[in-house]
């Protein structure tokens, strides 16, 4: 590769790296409050849909979006009063969403237009190049020449970071997910905090799923997400459960997927389908590598009761 | 699903494990009994819950719901043609969830049954397709078998990253299931598929590795028979056997399997093994008995609809035959409503997240205590 490649490699792998950010952000809010993300994929999924239909009928990018995230937030809620209220197994309802919203989006995307799924094709977001910034050799392309929701991801590792780590609703939050009994004597209510913890988390991942459909490709298709919100969920893992680490982690499977694109193009002995294993792959060699003793949060997957 | 659960504690004195063990399975037993009626009222009710959900769905979608299930029953139940066509689909359902519900006992979330299922597949096309001339009579029993071991491979390989590596084996299955679908894709388009097709699948298998089929007339083999004894099996292995009582110690405490010198990793990797071979031979019966071939993606779906069997039957391995049925004619007469009413069949889906949903939900707030 030269020069020139390696920047349109980084940049894309920062490019393919967003929808997982924030989904992965969104499974991080929710795992440190105590509760596993595994209905990351079915809450971005939900929120691709939910943006693609939106833009189909109303070609605006700001409804879809806000319809996206909203889509999220309600897979979000199933997840939520099911495992926070109902106290039912994370895991397993985490994949009872996934499978719902499968079912969900590809019944509403027929039935919704009696019958026949439509042909979409939205205009996908286009680069938004920062002035100046843009035109710094190199680090200009890779960083600053990137479509909106990209920027918003970036910023909202931010936020989320100082929402943890310096806010008081944030050490609520952490104190839920570490001891819930010692933060429901301290007078908050872990069971409303992780409810909270999740929807917010699934706007997130919904807005992931609408960097899918709206900014990625432009259209929506049965079961797009294809696994990415499994990897969202590696990179949190990969990440210790840290916003900027998680972020990393990001950067790393999108630029194993980057990689994947364009080593398709170089006409290796290998087949096709052998190089579209390498994200699954690599996630597994990842986990694999990092082992046991990652820092979960103490309380994940436990039901919070009264007494 | 805490870190915690292979046990630390050295294994205590067998003779008082064993009569604690005793003592337990009396009392664990004793109330067993009196719990079956409250599973099927439980598995009742959320199935009809998330009917009725789905009846709004229709409604929305701008059909009458009626008009709809009636087409439903009628593609379930209809004809001969019809019960065979469902009882062909639940076969695999019934295969994958009773191995399922073993891992779910000893608290394994082992979702991986999409990729035992095609790595079984792809397993039992190699025997078909390469040794079926010679080997004669037992060209299906070969073929699987090697399906078996295909599918408890490849578990087995997730089980290992699992126990040595300490990654979740939601996560490690779950990802494993992506990479055994490329798996198919990669045969078909290499060594295993058929040239010149237009379609990404295998030559016609020769006929000596047909499944047999069990009715005359109709297209049903004998995988059920197959599927039923699977299920007759894993209860026996559940409820009369060491590995099975280690199995429900596991799920029940695994403090209490620690105390009693269960070992975690020993009773995991066999559980998934297990459950695997089961995948394994659910793959292999469909490619022997419904397709003929190995065809791409013949797999899709059938891991997830393993899972809500298991649920669905409170994961009690004889309560899979009925949830495995019910899901296959479920999906038999929805294929048959959205070509007769128009209204499509991935409300099978929905039904079923639903249906799952409201089980978890159930069980967490122990309207059904999970019985050991």
């Amino acid at each position: 590769m030269d020069g020139a490649a390696i920047v349109e490699f980084l940049a894309a792998s920062i490019r393919i790296a967003t929808p997982l950010l924030f989904g992965a952000l969104g499974g991080l809010l929710s795992e440190r409050a105590g509760t596993f993300a595994v209905g990351i994929e079915g809450m971005m999924l939900a929120g691709a849909f939910g943006g693609a239909v939106t833009m189909l009928l109303t070609a605006d990018t700001g409804t879809g979006l806000a319809v996206s995230a909203g889509s999220g937030a309600a897979a979000g809620l199933v997840v939520a009063v099911a495992t926070a209220k109902f106290r039912a197994d994370h895991m397993v309802t985490g994949l009872a969403l996934n499978i719902l919203v499968v079912g969900l989006t590809s019944f509403l995307l027929r039935g919704l237009f009696g019958g026949q799924a439509p042909v979409i094709q939205l205009p996908t977001l286009k680069a938004l190049p920062i002035p100046y910034l843009a035109d710094l050799p190199g680090i200009g392309r890779v960083l600053f020449h990137q479509p909106a929701l990209t920027y918003a991801a970036l910023a909202l590792t931010l936020a989320i970071w100082v929402l943890l780590a310096k806010t008081r609703t944030g050490l609520m939050l952490r104190a839920v997910g570490e001891n819930p009994e010692a933060a429901f004597t301290a007078g908050s209510n872990p069971v409303r905090v992780r409810m909270a913890a999740i929807v917010a988390g699934g706007a997130l991942a919904g807005l992931g799923g609408a960097v899918l459909s709206l900014q990625e490709v432009g259209t929506f298709t049965d079961g797009m997400t294809n696994g990415r919100g499994f990897i969202a969920l590696a990179a949190i893992i990969v990440g210790r459960w840290m916003p900027f680490p998680t972020l990393l982690g990001c950067l790393l499977f999108g630029g194993v997927a980057a990689l994947e694109l364009r080593v398709q193009g170089w006409d290796l002995p290998v087949s096709s389908y052998i190089i579209q294993m390498t994200p699954y792959l690599a996630a597994l060699a990842v986990l694999a590598g990092i082992g046991r003793g990652a820092r979960l949060p103490a309380a994940i997957g436990t039901a919070f009761t009264r007494n | 699903m805490s870190e915690d659960r292979s046990p630390r504690v050295n294994e205590v004195d067998a003779s008082d494990g064993g009569a604690m063990a005793t003592a337990t399975r009396h009392a664990l037993e004793a109330l067993a009994a009196a719990d079956w009626l409250r599973a099927v009222v439980l598995a009742s009710a959320a199935v009809a819950l998330a009917l009725g959900l789905t009846a709004v769905l229709i409604a929305i979608s701008g059909k009458d719901p009626v008009v709809a299930y009636a087409a439903l029953v009628r593609g379930a139940i209809g004809s001969l043609d019809r019960i065979a066509f469902a009882l062909n689909k639940s076969t695999p359902y019934i295969l994958g969830g009773v191995g399922v519900a073993l891992c779910f006992r000893a608290r394994v979330i082992n979702i991986g049954a999409e990729g035992q299922i095609a790595v079984g597949g792809i397993a039992a096309t190699w025997v078909a397709l390469n040794i079926a001339a010679s080997l004669g009579v037992i060209v299906i029993p070969a073929a699987i078998v090697a399906a078996a071991l295909g599918g408890a491979g490849w578990a087995a390989f997730a089980a290992a990253i699992r126990l040595t590596r300490g990654v979740h084996e939601v996560l490690c299955t779950l990802l494993l299931n992506f990479v055994g679908l490329l798996l198919v894709s990669e045969a078909l388009h290499g060594s295993m598929g058929e040239p010149g097709a237009g379609f990404p699948q295998s030559p016609l298998f020769m006929r000596a590795a047909w499944l047999p089929n069990l009715v005359t007339g109709t297209d049903l083999h004998i995988g059920i028979l197959i599927a039923v004894l699977a299920v007759v099996a894993c209860h026996l292995l559940l409820w009369r056997t060491t590995f099975g009582f280690r199995l429900r110690v596991l799920g029940a405490s695994p403090a209490a399997a620690a105390y009693a010198g269960v070992s975690f990793p020993r009773c995991a990797f066999a559980v998934m093994a297990l459950a695997g071979g089961l995948a394994g031979i659910a793959g292999g019966i469909e490619v022997l008995g419904v397709h003929y071939r190995l065809i791409e993606g013949f797999s899709l779906g059938f891991g997830f609809n393993a899972v809500a069997v298991a649920l669905l039957a409170s994961i009690n391995p004889i309560a899979v035959l009925p949830a495995g049925l019910f899901l296959g004619f479920l999906e038999a007469g929805a294929l048959a409503m959205q070509r007769e009413v128009g209204v499509p069949s991935s409300l099978v889906f929905v039904i079923q997240g639903l249906m799952m949903v409201f089980v978890l939900c159930a069980i967490g707030i122990g309207i059904r205590q999970q019985r050991v």
